[in-house]
């Protein structure tokens, strides 16, 4: 006998393969939790780390982990085939590929997770409470020392398996290893060889306690993972929140500023206006018929009128920040505004059309201030009509929102305006505040809906405005208008 | 005759209100500022009150108030440039609130339904 085969150099070199092996094994299954955040593939990869032939190589693995909210033990995920066909079936093909474990893990990526039916079955049953101290899977957890049965009997204490335990398993001899961290137990991990009925021997159980921490580490990276990506979403939900208060803040913090120095300007122009027009008021009045003055004096007087408007509307802006929501008949609304606007659709040769749609439910909306947006869009399309055209309104409903779209064939927008359309005080015409467009959009703005527009050049410009329903008439899906078939009122 | 005081911190509007109030058969009497006004309530009470609201020293609310807490007899009708006061609770207490046109008609309507008759009596 020489050197080399002496019984101590044998054995060492055997425990030293085996210690390169379980060294393998945790390297590879720890590289592929590594990169695994979501729970149950962490489970799912574990557990293919115990049964490949190429890992620890039992026939088939169990998760149990502990549930914080009801305190029991409960089954989580299994793996393994059911019958010595299926097993033989599957071992045949893994062998056939000649597949590392770190590559079957990686192949985990690419397939997804697929269930094994039957050990799910198994382990969807598992429902231990924790209080149940004397339960051997509860005590090994508790232990922290993974521990086999050996045909009903625990090892080394000698203690009988549970018959229930057994009867679940459909075996009397596995191997149970403690999941846990320093500060608290997760859970077990169990692991048999059903199928070939192989026995474990105290080399496979140590491997399987090794294994066993560094799947409880992997189980709380996750763990921490998830509660971090839920508090990344909820910090964002909070920045998201915050951005938008600052851009409300910032906005009611311009408009009041406009809102004060437009009152101010008011009240100073106002003074004088009244003074003007009252002396021309009674000027004109006491003067003769045919006093060729009496024209002079009433361009002075109507002057003074259309500066007064202007006030108005000035005072309008800054008056529109405290809406009142009632159920309000939007197509009346609309057909009330034409009616006023028909004077000038007519003095403009436009055409007026309406295209309403009649099952719009009534919506929560400040009637006066809807009114003066959509008074203020019609007026805009008229004066983008000089040469005359056609001004469509027309109302459109989904489960939540209405649209109301106004749409002119006239000049159309300059795309180097787009930006500041409705901004207050911007204009491109000789007359007019700016302030149009610009209440238009914070009308909307305190509905907390949305305005869009669209607008080609010598074609013409169309806006949206879109609101919630009322809630109270927020209609079920199936009422719903689909395609063609909405019944639509159309005037002339 | 009807007496109203009007309190107006502008010239020309105080001149052209006494003129147009005048026309309607009212006596007018004129003060520049509220406290004038209090003064003047407390010389002789009128018959009616339009009172200015922005005006320096002592606005027209406040005027007001001071002229109520004396004279509650008093009917005060607030004609102003603003309409921002209308959200100030203390426009309640007057009989009216006119935001100022050139446009008389309205103010000149309101009196005559605060004193309950066709121009002066």
């Amino acid at each position: 006998m020489s050197d080399l085969d002496s019984p101590e150099r044998l054995f060492s070199s055997v425990a030293l393969e085996r210690r390169i092996a379980e060294l393998t094994i945790l390297y590879e299954v720890s590289r592929a939790l590594q990169k695994t955040v979501d729970e149950e593939k962490a489970l799912y990869t574990i557990l293919v780390g115990v049964t490949s032939g190429r890992g620890l190589g039992f026939n088939r693995a169990f998760i149990l982990l502990i549930d914080s909210d009801t305190q029991y033990l409960k089954g989580r995920l299994a793996i393994g085939p059911s019958s010595t066909e299926e097993a033989s079936r599957i071992w045949q093909e893994l062998r056939d590929e000649h597949w590392s474990l770190a590559e079957l893990l990686s192949s985990l990526d690419r397939s997804g997770i697929k269930k094994d039916l039957r050990v799910n079955e198994i382990v969807d049953r598992f429902h231990i409470p924790l209080a149940e101290e004397n339960n051997s899977l509860v005590r090994i957890m508790r232990s922290r020392e993974a521990c086999r049965a050996n045909n009903g009997v625990f090892d080394p204490h000698g203690l009988p398996v549970e018959e229930r335990l057994t009867e679940l398993l459909g075996i009397d001899s596995f191997a149970v290893a403690p999941l846990y961290l320093a500060d608290r137990e997760l859970g077990v991990l169990i692991a048999d060889n059903a199928i070939t009925r192989a026995p474990i021997d105290v080399t496979n159980l140590r491997l399987l306690q090794i294994y066993a921490q560094a799947a409880s580490s992997a189980i709380q990276n996750t763990r921490l993972y998830r509660e971090l990506m839920e508090k990344i979403v909820v910090g964002e939900q909070v920045n998201l929140t915050l951005r938008e208060s600052q851009h409300h803040l910032l906005q009611a913090e311009r408009l009041s500023t406009i809102g004060k120095m437009a009152a101010l300007l008011a009240h100073e122009i106002r003074t004088p206006l009244v003074s003007i027009g009252g002396f021309a008021r009674r000027m004109l009045r006491s003067a003769p018929p045919e006093d060729p003055r009496r024209e002079e004096m009433g361009i002075i007087v109507s002057e003074v009128h259309r500066l007064e408007k202007l006030v108005d509307e000035v005072l309008g802006y800054s008056r529109i920040s405290k809406p009142e929501y009632k159920p309000t008949d939007i197509n009346g609304l609309i057909r009330s505004v034409m009616i006023t606007m028909q004077e000038e659709l007519q003095k403009g040769s436009i055409r007026p059309e309406l295209d309403l749609d009649s099952r719009l439910p009534r919506a929560e909306a400040d009637e006066a201030l809807l009114r003066q947006a959509l008074m203020n869009l019609v007026s805009n399309a008229i004066e983008a009509m000089p040469t005359g055209g056609t001004l469509t309104l027309a109302t459109s409903f989904d489960e939540k929102y209405f649209e109301i779209e106004v749409t002119d064939t006239g000049v159309g927008i300059n795309r180097e305006h787009w930006d500041k359309l409705f901004t207050p005080f911007f204009t491109t015409k000789t007359t007019g505040t700016g302030l149009g467009l610009a209440i238009v959009s914070q009308v909307i703005e305190n509905h907390k809906g949305s305005l869009r527009f669209e607008s080609i050049p010598m074609k013409g410009t169309s806006f949206h405005i879109r609101l919630a329903l009322h809630p109270e008439h927020t209609i079920p899906p199936d009422a719903l208008p689909n395609g063609d078939s909405v019944p639509r009122e159309v005037r002339p | 005759m009807k007496t109203i005081l009007v309190v107006d911190d502008d010239k020309n509007l105080r001149r052209l209100y006494k003129a147009e109030l005048e026309a309607e058969g009212y006596k007018v009497r004129l003060a520049e500022n509220g406290r004038q006004a209090m003064d003047l309530v407390a010389e002789k009470t009128p018959d009616l009150v339009i009172m200015d609201i922005r005006m320096p020293d002592m606005d027209g609310l406040e005027a007001m108030v001071r002229v109520l807490r004396e004279h509650k007899s008093v009917p005060v009708i607030l004609n102003t440039a603003y309409s921002c006061y209308q959200d100030n609770f203390l426009v309640w207490a007057a009989e009216g609130y006119i935001i100022k046109s050139a446009d008389l008609q309205p103010l000149k309507n309101k009196i005559r339904e605060v004193l309950g008759c066709t121009a002066a009596a």
